[in-house]
């Protein structure tokens, strides 16, 4: 070949490089982004998972029927990860190894979350973790490891620590909690904050294994101690019979519930027995909201998703769905050579981004991946859950170090 | 504790236990009749919660869809045992226990397919706030639940010893050649037994729905009615409702007294007492094998 042969072919090699959309990044091809999702969908916690997936994918069909990020369609894989930690690290093994997504969209509890996170850290991938409140997803700080819809447990700690000693003037709190990973979280966070800021020890704390359907043993305890307050941190189906079995054992003290209760299921499941529940949302608008954004969000949902029970959509449909855009919204910001640096760029120069009124706005900055940083107050009024105007006034130990 | 305190348990525990004694009941008919050991009990519990709420999505008022659903679980019991269980009917026992595990499976399975793991409730018409009842509350769910067991121990009871049918089923419990011989139709006698097993593990189902909703995990009690029916002995239905609410009781009792993580070893080690002390339970025949 001659020298000006050489010349030419480089050239068009060149030419041809510059031309071709980048399709080398793992999951990235020319017309598709493949996505990675796990959370449980089977079994006690399954009220998590499938309403993160349904939400996400409910958003994805929006964001590919208009057109897809710069002109590729999301394709989304789901694992069901049982609730396990072990069982969340087999799926994001399978998602990122052999499936090779781009990212992995987690929506999936702590208890799952907590199983992936070093490996996840080793690969490098990005993984938006919608709602598990695990510390270690953004404490100490990675990278490639965000959150959208809830804040660090230990800033729960915080707010509920304040807002049951101040708010709702208790001085005796008894906690009853899960044994596992997010309601053993939210006891601790509890228990430390009240230490630490107010040298209130709980006056009894008792645990249950999640999935339980008696709860006298916990609440005769409780009884013992009589204490002002009972903070209750599982999933909303123990938590209604706790209530019911409450009421019937002659418990009148109120209940504090963690956030994952804040909804319309345990509304459902308790009935009257949920009256005067405080806890906190993680979102502005609960699914059952009459605001107009939500009747319109939950219309385009049921039309999705018409022969679910009344306790769907839930908060988890609505983290999954907004935060889906909240991806979406960074992918197509990091423009068509979509790789895993300028996807993270485009994560942190988000500000205030939200899909509308149903969510929170979510910011990432460079010292920190936590994309909401608010939960508002509510209780149970006449059968419904209604905002507390209450707002915190101390300053938060846990939003100093992301300042 | 207080006196009201331990009323309180001895109700609770009562009305867990009714439930632990009805699917012991319907553990142990299609054994009396079969020798079979039905590991798919508990999803037939689950399966007739989830026909009462297809039922009640069609408009049906509670008071039809009960008998509704015992009717069309009965019909499953029977599909069950025709298409599954007669055929290998003569397999040794393990065959026939890995059989059961193994409709259970897919029984459950296809519930998934359908309505995942999504939890549905099935409102009851007596479903509401605890009732005062002297120094007690009373959670009305609580008392149906108790009430409908007791009400099903003595038809039952009516059943096999006045009915000629209930005497047909003995008699093939008894001795299946001699049964046949005596011209009692064997096969129809196993049918009637799943059907009966069917229809009962559906009223747990309904029973348990408004107290604790609607899930593929709602048969998931299946192990404590099998240790329910091991107290009670396999072959006495009386003492199969009786092991289900003792059962209950010391449950409750063990949680209130030593901690929650009691009420999970409790029921497992009376299991394990009674199958080395008395392996036939308390009412049970004496050649009676688990």
């Amino acid at each position: 070949m001659s020298g000006s042969s050489k010349l030419f072919l480089a050239f068009v090699a060149c030419v041809a490089l510059a031309m071709s959309p980048a399709v080398a990044e793992q999951g990235v091809t020319a017309d598709s982004i493949a996505i990675g999702s796990f959370g449980p969908i089977t079994g006690p916690a399954a009220y998590i998972g499938l309403a993160g997936r349904d939400g996400a994918a409910l958003a994805i069909k929006e964001i590919n029927a208009a057109g897809g990020i710069n002109g590729r369609k999301i394709n989304m894989i789901f694992e069901d990860d049982g609730h396990s930690p072990a069982k969340a690290l087999a799926a994001v093994k399978k998602l990122i190894d052999e499936d090779k997504v781009f990212m992995v969209f987690n929506v999936a509890g702590s208890n799952g979350t907590v199983g992936t996170i070093d490996y996840v850290k080793e690969k490098g991938i990005v993984m938006f973790v919608s709602f598990a409140s695990a510390p270690a997803v953004t404490w100490p700080f990675a990278r490639n490891l965000f959150r959208g819809g809830t804040t660090e447990v230990p800033r729960y700690g915080e707010l509920y620590a304040e807002y049951i000693v101040d708010g709702l003037n208790a001085k005796k709190i008894g906690i009853i909690g899960g044994r596992e990973e997010y309601p053993k979280n939210e006891g601790d966070a509890l228990t430390k904050q009240l230490q630490k800021w107010y040298e209130i020890a709980p006056v009894k704390r008792v645990e249950f294994n999640i999935g339980d359907k008696d709860f006298t043993p916990q609440l005769l305890e409780m009884q013992q101690v009589s204490p002002d307050v009972i903070a209750f941190f599982g999933n909303p189906a123990e938590a209604a019979i706790a209530l019911r079995q409450a009421k019937e054992l002659g418990l009148n003290q109120p209940f504090f519930v963690g956030t994952t209760m804040v909804d319309q299921g345990l509304l459902t499941a308790a009935g009257a027995a949920a009256e005067g529940v405080t806890g906190f949302a993680l979102i502005p608008l609960l699914p059952s909201s009459s605001d107009p954004a939500m009747k319109a969000w939950r219309a385009k949902w049921n039309a999705e998703y018409p022969n679910l029970p009344p306790n769907r959509p839930n908060i988890f449909d609505v983290l999954g769905y907004a935060d889906m855009y909240v991806v979406a919204e960074a992918m197509r910001n990091a423009g068509k050579d979509l790789t895993t640096d300028r996807f993270i760029d485009a994560l942190e120069n988000l500000h205030d981004y939200r899909v509308g009124a149903i969510a929170s706005p979510r910011t990432f900055t460079k010292i920190h991946h936590i994309g909401n940083l608010r939960l508002q107050p509510m209780q149970v009024k006449n059968g419904e859950w209604a905002q507390v105007p209450w707002e915190s006034k101390r300053p938060s130990d846990i939003l100093a170090r992301y300042h | 504790m207080t006196w009201r305190i331990a009323l309180q348990l001895v109700l609770s525990g009562l009305s867990v236990g009714s439930i632990y004694a009805i699917v012991a009941l319907a553990l142990a008919i299609p054994f009396k009749a079969s020798r079979v050991l039905n590991f798919a009990q508990g999803e037939l519990v689950t399966l007739g919660a989830y026909i009462g709420l297809v039922l009640t999505s069609y408009g049906l008022p509670y008071a039809a869809m009960v008998p509704a659903t015992l009717l069309v679980a009965a019909a499953f019991g029977i599909l069950i045992e025709r298409l599954f269980i007669r055929p290998i009917v003569d397999a040794p026992e393990f065959t026939l226990v890995i059989a059961t595990f193994a409709i259970g499976i897919i029984i459950r399975a296809l519930v998934r397919i359908h309505w995942q793991d999504n939890t549905f409730f099935l409102p009851a018409p007596y479903s509401g706030p605890a009732l005062p009842v002297g120094p007690l509350r009373v959670n009305p769910s609580y008392l149906v639940i108790i009430g409908s067991t007791t009400l099903l121990v003595a038809l039952l009871v009516l059943f096999f010893r006045q009915t000629r049918y209930g005497k047909a089923m003995r008699a093939v419990a008894f001795n299946q050649t001699a049964a046949r011989l005596m011209g009692i139709g064997v096969g129809r006698v196993f049918g009637s037994a799943w059907a009966l097993a069917a229809a009962i593990g559906a009223l747990a189902g309904l029973l348990l729905a408004p107290v604790i909703g609607i899930n593929p995990e709602l048969g998931h009690l299946m192990l404590k009615a099998l240790v329910a029916a091991v107290i009670g002995g396999f072959g006495s239905l009386g003492g199969a409702a009786f092991g289900g609410l003792l059962l209950g009781v010391l449950e409750t009792y063990a949680g209130a007294l030593f901690g929650a993580a009691f009420k999970e070893i409790i029921p497992f080690g009376i299991l394990i007492a009674f199958l080395l002390v008395r392996p036939q339970g308390l009412w049970g025949p004496t050649q009676a094998r688990v």
